[in-house]
């Protein structure tokens, strides 16, 4: 697990303020380059001020960017430049309650999109920044304003902007070709093929019925789309029913995600009645794999240990969960598939999860 | 039966049967290109990018695109509520679940294991550009973001800009920035006062002016 936050001495500042860590070269007035390091910290020239930052004494932070808050006594590191796991958590609003949602929404909403539009300049080349919340189309006015200054400031950076949809209108798509179609991967959640069952996962009524029609607007706009699916108990039985609404309905996707389920969040207090073994039984997911491939959607399985999936099927398995929130397992020792596997969410309760868990 | 006839031509075009009208379109000089975007040219666009997206699928390394589920967790930045004017509330639509998760939030525990090394980066980081208003946007974005704009951060400067002065290790102007001179003045300071030798204002140099940041 790497830490997201980093301690730090109190810096004087009345608002919230991005520095970009450097152990050598200054490129921008963000800059705060390395002038001491000890086995507990390295101290950075952050304008004259000396900025010590707490960190085991291997920890590269060279090009890592972090927000700064007033009064606080630790940071947050919004970009590490040695990861292809950066996001950015743009709010935690949001108008869903999904079942299975990792980061409960909450009620306010501090707007750091500032913040952000300058983190996003200072990132390594050819970045891939992860917009998530919460639900960031809340407040998509900001959003599409920080999405385009970031864009056309830095050609080289993309971004995945996981949204439930809720929010796109027709007259999105000026907005969506200014900042341009090959720059954003919108992950969008559906859950089922019918409003009744995807209303209830999601906890509001119509959403279902929105999405269907927003996914028009997304189709018409060109838009890259990542269509996310968690595993649950309550749409294993309509798994290959999705697959053929995905295909017959949803031919533009980039992209069907299959997940499963993280064990964090009201994932968590939902595991019991919605976490689906895929290990012991594949039936369903085989099914609607096979339906969407034959039909000439890109279908793939994110955040499935390789063991537990039929082996015809790993290569639609990608390690996809984050470097900064995964592990192995003891059992997993000298695992044969471990350097291509993405292994465990670092909350993973070996108990409650997979029963056929095997050494490869 | 008739009916049928009506689609025998479109679907032999559509087959490729039929010479389609652009071949036999006359040729003409380069004619202006229309500026609203057709759906062919978008999903033509998308294709490159799904190209693209698929190439890197062979590398499973790089897949990090698809974080899963992407959660901040750490949950979100902590920040004192309201301070910076662009604090908004949000209240629930009122879902009527059928489903309905506890509301009650799950504390997650903050990790405190120490830090992995993260995978040194070779690669060069790009100046910043300042980002450019859109002109859709008509509201460009301030600056507020950088730490020595602060005015606590100035404050804290001017202070010990005079303490240098008054003491005699500076000879000034009071910018409420940290400039050579000034860094000079702090070098000195610290030499005398048997403190580390920085050139930056440090915990100990505010000490020993007895200089506050709250």
């Amino acid at each position: 697990m790497i830490d997201l936050r980093l301690k730090i001495d109190d810096v004087p500042i009345d608002h919230p303020s991005i520095v970009r860590l450097r152990t050598d070269v200054v490129e921008s007035e963000h800059d705060a380059v390395l002038i001491d390091r000890d086995h507990e910290s390295q101290t950075f020239d952050l304008a004259g001020y000396s900025l010590r930052v707490y960190c085991g004494p291997q920890t590269d932070l060279d090009g890592d960017v972090l927000l700064v808050v007033p009064g606080r006594n630790s940071a947050h590191r919004l970009v590490r430049a040695g990861s292809r796991h950066n996001t950015f958590l743009v709010t935690e609003q949001c108008d869903q309650l999904c079942v299975m949602c990792s980061q409960p929404p909450k009620k306010y909403h501090v707007d750091l999109f500032e913040q952000f539009t300058v983190a996003a300049t200072l990132a390594p080349e050819n970045a891939r920044i992860t917009i998530s919340g919460g639900e960031p189309l809340l407040h998509k006015r900001r959003l599409y304003q920080f999405l385009v200054a970031a864009a056309k400031a830095r050609p080289d950076i993309s971004f995945h902007v996981l949204t439930n949809g809720q929010f796109f209108e027709p007259g999105d798509i000026a907005i969506i070709d200014e900042i341009g179609r090959d720059r954003v991967l919108w992950g969008i959640p559906l859950y089922a093929p019918h409003a009744e069952l995807h209303d209830s996962i999601v906890a509001k009524r119509g959403a279902f019925e929105t999405l269907s029609q927003n996914f028009v607007t997304l189709m018409r706009a060109g838009a890259a789309v990542e269509l996310r699916t968690v595993v649950l108990q309550q749409n294993w039985d309509v798994l290959p029913r999705l697959a053929d609404y995905t295909s017959t309905r949803l031919p533009f996707i980039d992209v069907w995600a299959i997940m499963q389920l993280e064990n964090i969040g009201y994932g968590r207090m939902n595991w019991a009645h919605s976490f689906k073994d895929t290990s012991l039984d594949f039936g369903q997911l085989r099914s609607a794999i096979n339906l969407a491939i034959g039909r000439g959607i890109q279908t793939l399985l994110y955040n499935f240990p390789l063991c537990t999936v039929p082996s015809q099927y790993r290569h639609l398995a990608p390690s996809t969960i984050s470097d900064w929130k995964n592990k192995f397992l003891e059992e997993c020792g000298e695992c044969a598939l471990r350097s291509t596997c993405g292994g465990f969410f670092e909350w993973y309760k070996a108990d409650q999860g997979f029963g056929g868990l095997s050494r490869q | 039966m008739k009916k049928r006839r009506v689609y025998l031509v479109p679907s032999l075009i559509a087959a490729g049967f039929m010479p389609s009208k652009s071949d036999a379109a006359p040729l003409v000089g380069p004619t202006k290109k229309n500026p609203a975007t057709t759906l062919f040219e978008r999903l033509q666009v998308k294709q490159v990018y799904t190209l693209a997206g698929h190439s890197s699928h062979s590398s499973h390394a790089s897949h990090a695109s698809h974080a899963s589920h992407a959660s901040a967790s750490g949950g979100g930045y902590v920040l004192p509520r309201g301070d910076y004017n662009n604090s908004t509330t949000y209240t629930q639509p009122d879902p009527t679940p059928s489903y309905s998760p506890n509301p009650v939030p799950v504390i997650r525990s903050l990790p405190t294991t120490p830090n992995i090394p993260a995978t040194t980066s070779t690669g060069s980081y790009p100046t910043q550009v300042a980002p450019q208003s859109s002109p859709a946007n008509t509201a460009p974005m301030p600056l507020k973001t950088l730490p020595g704009n602060s005015d606590k951060f100035r404050r804290i400067v001017i202070q010990v800009q005079t303490a240098l002065i008054a003491f005699g290790y500076f000879g000034g102007p009071v910018t409420g920035q940290v400039d050579t001179a000034t860094r000079v003045g702090l070098n000195k300071m610290q030499d005398a006062y048997g403190l580390k030798v920085t050139g930056t204002i440090t915990p100990q140099v505010l000490t020993a002016f007895g200089i506050s940041t709250n």
